[in-house]
């Protein structure tokens, strides 16, 4: 019976064979086409790769500069989730509070935090401050807008009968508005994750002597382009990693949510 | 009913007013701060009216950074369109393929799921190896950042077809290419709007990126300049035209949107 074969094995043998055409087509490309001048075969970038654990990349192993990249996106990052469900959620439940910080966000909002890098720099110099700010800016936007949206579309059934039945405003704001628009919030926070690591690698390649980000840089200013692609597969693991944890949280905060899908 | 539309609409006029009363405290506050009691000196945050002025003189001037704004925006807009255009021509065929046939997704979806998680950022020095530090490096650098939100989403669209519609079309002898043009595609036509729109938003802020890496020309380039020799009224300028350009092309992508998508997802 052909049948037998599940669905998973199939899909196990497709990725394996996808990815190893991909690695044989790599270091076919790499060995035999002009291409091997400017850069490696898969090899020597896993060699450099388990090297690195031990020997230091600059001042530190490559365990010391992800510590940094990812202290720095974590510190910034709580920062800017805890404010920006705050607006968010003040600017979505308060015609107040809309009416006075959504014009001045919507002016800022468009600008990249990536532009912002330049006058960060110009205010908080080199040091960890900068980072923090460019962090911050990065993933303040996505929350805010999502908690913004998310407080927005709040059933108001759900608010009328809550009132209706003598809950007073702290348990209508604790127990109807916050859980139903933690959904959105957790979108909006997803994203923000994603943002966050790209912004900590942009400012860590614009001034800085540690992190994820330097490495790339230092690997494309020595012309080491083995370290430049080490560099992008631990940025690219730490990635799918942070998004992995976020979606891991995300089941246990709104389990309700998820199996209505 | 009027006396309801009356109230409703003295409501709105009185949240306007203090919206218009918001932004223009913030003005205010940061004309006082830095341009009557100069509580930062200039070089870090110069007055609104210092900015305004720069943004008028960058209008004709090419100093400081040898082009004038609008030169600088097209070389941005260039490379950026380019990129895009590129982006989005090979993404979403591709997004739709990969959700459509079996074998195609079975092949791609591990190679995209290993490219993916790699922020555009990172691709930056190896692209500028790759393409030198011309047109090339860095249209290839958006072409990145716009395929991978195209795929994903045009990937997600075509996979959120109801069963029941391509039944249905199967009942009625539609061939599995009429199927595809005609039931799922359209389906899938908001998500992949989504898709063009995200992927916008993220080539913008590549192209800075990339911009204040390598180039002699754009905005990114023109702000990371202005940071060296400490301009900060033009970096304004450059941030905010970067800005308002982004939100152009969201309105823009939105307009389009309206035209191109029949019924609609929105709530």
């Amino acid at each position: 019976m052909k049948k037998k074969v599940s669905e998973k094995t199939v899909k196990t043998i497709y990725a394996i064979v996808s990815i190893s055409c991909f690695f044989l087509a790599w270091s076919f490309v790499t060995n035999f086409t002009p291409a091997r001048l400017t850069t490696p075969g898969p090899l020597q970038v896993l060699k450099l790769l388990v090297t690195s654990i031990t020997t230091p990349i600059g001042k530190y192993t490559l365990y010391g500069h992800l510590y940094f990249s990812l202290r720095r996106v974590i510190i910034a990052y709580s920062v800017a989730s805890i404010s920006g469900i705050v607006v968010g959620i003040a600017m979505g439940t308060s015609r107040y509070a809309e009416a006075i910080i959504k014009p001045i966000f919507e002016m800022l909002r468009p600008i990249p935090p990536i532009a912002w890098i330049p006058l960060i720099i110009l205010w908080f110099g080199v040091g960890e401050l900068p980072k923090y700010a460019i962090i911050f800016i990065g993933a303040f936007t996505n929350v805010t807008l999502n908690a913004y949206t998310g407080a927005q579309r709040v059933d108001q059934t759900l608010v009328g009968c809550a009132k209706m039945l003598g809950t007073d405003k702290k348990g209508i704001f604790f127990r109807v508005i916050l859980p139903s628009c933690m959904p959105q919030i957790f979108a909006g926070m997803q994203v923000a994750l994603s943002t966050a690591w790209m912004a900590v690698l942009a400012s860590e390649m614009v001034g800085a002597r540690e992190g994820c980000g330097w490495i790339i840089l230092r690997g494309s200013d020595t012309t080491n382009i083995p370290l430049v692609l080490v560099g992008m597969v631990v940025i690219g693991i730490v990635g799918l990693f942070l998004a992995t944890v976020m979606r891991v949280i995300e089941r246990k905060v709104c389990a309700w949510n998820i199996i209505e899908v | 009913m009027t006396e309801l539309q009356k109230k409703r609409q003295k409501e709105t006029r009185k949240f306007a007013a203090i919206s218009v009363c918001s932004l223009a405290i913030f003005f205010l506050s940061w004309y006082i701060a830095t341009g009557v009691l100069h509580l930062v000196p200039d070089y870090a945050l110069p007055s609104p009216v210092q900015v305004l002025r720069a943004f008028i003189a960058k209008l004709t001037k090419r100093a400081p950074d040898g082009a004038t704004l609008f030169q600088h925006i097209m070389a941005s807009l260039k490379v950026a369109l380019s990129g895009y255009f590129l982006g989005a021509v090979v993404g979403i065929p591709l997004g739709i393929c990969m959700a459509w046939f079996r074998r195609v997704d079975l092949f791609v979806t591990p190679l995209f799921d290993m490219i993916r998680p790699v922020p555009t950022i990172a691709w930056i020095p190896l692209m500028i190896l790759w393409f030198g530090i011309g047109l090339g490096a860095k249209a290839a650098i958006i072409f990145v950042s716009a395929f991978v939100p195209c795929v994903i989403n045009s990937y997600a669209g075509i996979k959120q077809t109801k069963p029941v519609h391509l039944w249905v079309s199967q009942t009625f002898g539609a061939t599995r290419r009429k199927m595809l043009f005609s039931v799922a595609i359209p389906t899938a036509m908001p998500l992949i709007f989504t898709g063009l729109r995200i992927s916008l938003g993220t080539a913008w802020m590549t192209l800075c990126a990339a911009e204040m890496l390598a180039a002699n020309k754009g905005l990114g380039y023109m702000i990371q300049m202005n940071r060296a020799i400490g301009r900060a009224d033009m970096i304004i300028v450059g941030m905010l035209t970067i800005g308002a350009i982004g939100a152009l092309f969201t309105v823009g992508l939105d307009k389009l949107e309206q035209a191109m998508v029949k019924g609609g997802r929105r709530k």
